[in-house]
């Protein structure tokens, strides 16, 4: 190898990485502290290590100063954002997964909307090739955050994605819990009665075949 | 070579295996000339240099080695194997090359009507009604949360505003700024706590290879 390929291949990463630096640093400029931005440049070095994304702690610090919110709120708020991340990344990552940044970033809201380490790590794994960790923790999310109970989502979710039903009518859950939600009927109550369809709709799908259903019009 | 029928003991002497003095006198004259016959023949008469000759070349290698920039190149392109040591920088620069940026293009998914935009962006309808509000605007992580950046417009005299925004796959959280204060969460969206004591509104667009779900 020619020292010159070399040394351009390792000034190229430099650049890179100080450039993605400049990324970070050139969003928040003029629109948040210097202090904030400081801190919030430093926890993005540090996701970067993590290999964390770091644009959800971006957008925390642009809502907070967008929302007119104090720095040091703004601050606690983004270190918040961190942590989530760091746990969805370890779980799934302790779940044996190599989490694209999308899959933390949907891990973390699924712990934002209120679900536990333990079930960002029970869904992941529930996760298939048919049913991508993003998606299914992107529902979850959004389930919980429409206020059906932890537990509940988790079973749900499960019961979905084993009833062997595609990726639509899974990601189709919170509209139909909405709609429920919309004519009166409590989203823990929706949820109950998506997840016995789905349930019924395993139980059909495992039915042996050859075992068809009796012929009404014989006698 | 052309044969010129030497006797046989010239021969030996020309082919070095035996000693001119060895020959018998009546031969010596015959080898003599027939070594000054070869000698010519290849012609290894000695090069004389003359003294400056010397000097010139050295003068012009040293002006060279001495020259900065041929000589940086030199060194730049000089065939080298990298050792251990340098395979760490190497190996943390090209991880930073093939790394991977995560852009964070905001999408909506709500109850808005979704059309397939490019590849994996859909376009989504935020929809408020606010008969009062005088102005409406949407923020989120899809425009950097900038209240100027996206307003919505009046339709109709019922107070219905509206936008429609193209947003890539994933997952967006976002609120309505009404008469650029009050920050409103869309009433026909999920919400969740936003860290500041307030509630943004969650939408998703699923896009499985460009499909949206």
């Amino acid at each position: 190898m020619k020292r010159l390929s070399l040394y351009l291949v390792m000034l190229g990463g430099l650049a890179h990485g100080l450039a993605a630096q400049g990324d970070v640093r050139a969003q928040l400029v003029g629109r948040v502290s210097p202090d904030l931005l400081q801190l919030v440049v430093t926890l993005a070095d540090s996701a970067k290590a993590l290999r964390l994304p770091d644009a959800p702690l971006v957008n925390k610090a642009l809502e907070g100063a967008a929302k007119g919110v104090a720095p040091d709120r703004i601050a606690l708020a983004v270190q918040g954002v961190f942590g989530q991340l760091n746990t969805a990344a370890s779980v799934m990552r302790s779940a044996g997964a190599a989490p694209t940044a999308q899959e933390i970033e949907a891990g973390a809201f699924a712990l934002g909307a209120g679900l536990t380490s333990n079930d960002v790590a029970a869904l992941s794994e529930t996760a298939d090739r048919n049913h991508p960790a993003m998606a299914v923790l992107q529902v979850a999310g959004a389930l919980a955050a429409l206020g059906v109970p932890r537990a509940q989502t988790v079973g749900l979710v499960q019961a979905e994605v084993h009833s062997g039903l595609p990726l639509g009518d899974l990601t189709n859950l919170p509209a139909q819990v909405q709609a429920a939600a919309a004519s009166g009927v409590p989203p823990d109550a929706a949820a109950s009665g998506l997840e016995r369809a789905a349930q019924a709709h395993a139980g059909q799908s495992v039915q042996p075949k050859g075992r068809a259903k009796g012929n009404p019009h014989r006698p | 070579m052309k044969n010129h029928g030497w006797n046989d003991q010239i021969k030996q002497v020309l082919d070095g295996e035996r000693e001119l003095e060895s020959l018998p006198p009546e031969l010596r004259h015959e080898a003599e000339a027939a070594r000054r016959q070869l000698l010519e023949a290849i012609d290894r008469r000695p090069v004389t240099l003359s003294d400056d000759v010397e000097a010139r070349v050295m003068a012009r290698v040293r002006s060279r080695a001495t020259a900065r920039w041929p000589r940086a190149w030199r060194w730049l392109s000089a065939p080298t194997i990298p050792r251990w040591a340098m395979l760490v920088p190497l190996a943390a620069a090209a991880a930073l090359v093939l790394f991977v940026r995560t852009t964070q293009v905001p999408q909506t998914n709500g109850q808005a009507q979704a059309v397939v935009g490019q590849r994996e962006s859909v376009y989504v309808r935020f929809e408020l009604y606010a008969p009062r509000a005088s102005r409406v605007a949407l923020a989120g992580s899809f425009n950097r949360w900038n209240p100027a950046a996206t307003p919505l417009v009046r339709v109709g005299p019922d107070g219905m505003w509206t936008v429609t925004l193209a947003l890539p796959a994933g997952q967006h959280q976002y609120g309505f700024i009404v008469d650029g204060r009050n920050w409103v969460p869309d009433p026909a969206a999920p919400t969740v706590d936003d860290g500041f004591g307030r509630r943004n509104s969650v939408v998703s667009v699923n896009t499985i290879n460009g499909r949206i779900l």
